[in-house]
């Protein structure tokens, strides 16, 4: 049985953090939290909590839409 | 946060203000793994309680019934827990929570429990205790039965109320 609380969540979070040159440890010192759960985060095995979005967010320079939005949710996010 | 004095008390015995809990992940691998242990330890300690009472007989019965209660309190609490901060383990209607075959495999084990306790007890001997436990057997059944009907009920219909409030209503 898979875990319900890690079902593969898709992201950008990797892709923008290369383009800012950082790496996963300075990510994670910048946002609170243990280079682990940004591991996780990239890997799509953990959904972070919408304060910790922000922070991830606010740190690489994207919104948390850009960054989190699922497949198809774009469209409904720009509305 | 509804803060009674019983969730006081949980929150000193789990240690919930630990500094461990800041970090959000850490805080929910933690909280899975703890179900892990919690639902092992439930099921070991129904089994072994259940394996005692056969193997052991009579002389087991009480370390049974001391396994059993300290598993009892455990679940009890955990539910108690969960519910008063609106979160409802086994919800009746449409979301069924925990499958048929886990509640089948309980049922199986519990009713070897019961087969277990009423063979320890029966080997007692007297018949002051045998009487005492033909009438408190299923006198404690009915009792137990009549609980869980109420006890439904009671959910179904704080569930239709919840249903019918506004669309801004938060739970007590």
């Amino acid at each position: 049985m898979v875990r319900t609380s890690a079902k593969g969540r898709q992201n950008r979070v990797r892709i923008a953090r290369l383009v800012r040159d950082l790496t996963q440890a300075q990510l994670a010192e910048a946002t609170g939290v243990s280079r682990q759960t940004i591991v996780a985060i990239e890997a799509g095995d953990y959904a972070p909590s919408v304060y910790l979005a922000l922070s991830v967010a606010a740190v690489l320079g994207e919104s948390v839409e850009s960054l989190f939005a699922a497949d198809g949710m774009e469209s409904v996010v720009k509305e | 946060m509804v803060q009674t004095r019983f969730m006081r008390w949980a929150a000193v015995v789990g240690d919930l203000g630990s500094p461990f809990y800041l970090e959000e992940r850490q805080r929910d691998v933690w909280n899975e793994a703890s179900a892990v242990g919690f639902q092992l330890m439930i099921w070991l300690s129904l089994a072994g309680s259940t394996l005692s009472l056969w193997i052991g007989g009579r002389p087991a019965l009480p370390y049974a019934l001391v396994m059993a209660a300290v598993s009892a309190v455990g679940s009890v609490v955990t539910i108690r827990y969960a519910r008063l901060l609106g979160v409802e383990p086994v919800q009746p209607g449409a979301h069924r929570w925990v499958s048929f075959r886990r509640v089948a495999v309980a049922g199986a084990l519990y009713l070897l429990f019961l087969g277990g306790l009423v063979r320890a007890v029966w080997s007692l001997g007297t018949d002051s205790v045998r009487h005492g436990f033909l009438i408190g057997l299923p006198l404690g059944l009915v009792v137990m039965v009549v609980g869980v009907v109420l006890g439904v009920r009671a959910r179904r219909a704080a569930d239709r109320a919840a249903d019918a409030g506004q669309p801004g209503d938060v739970p007590s």
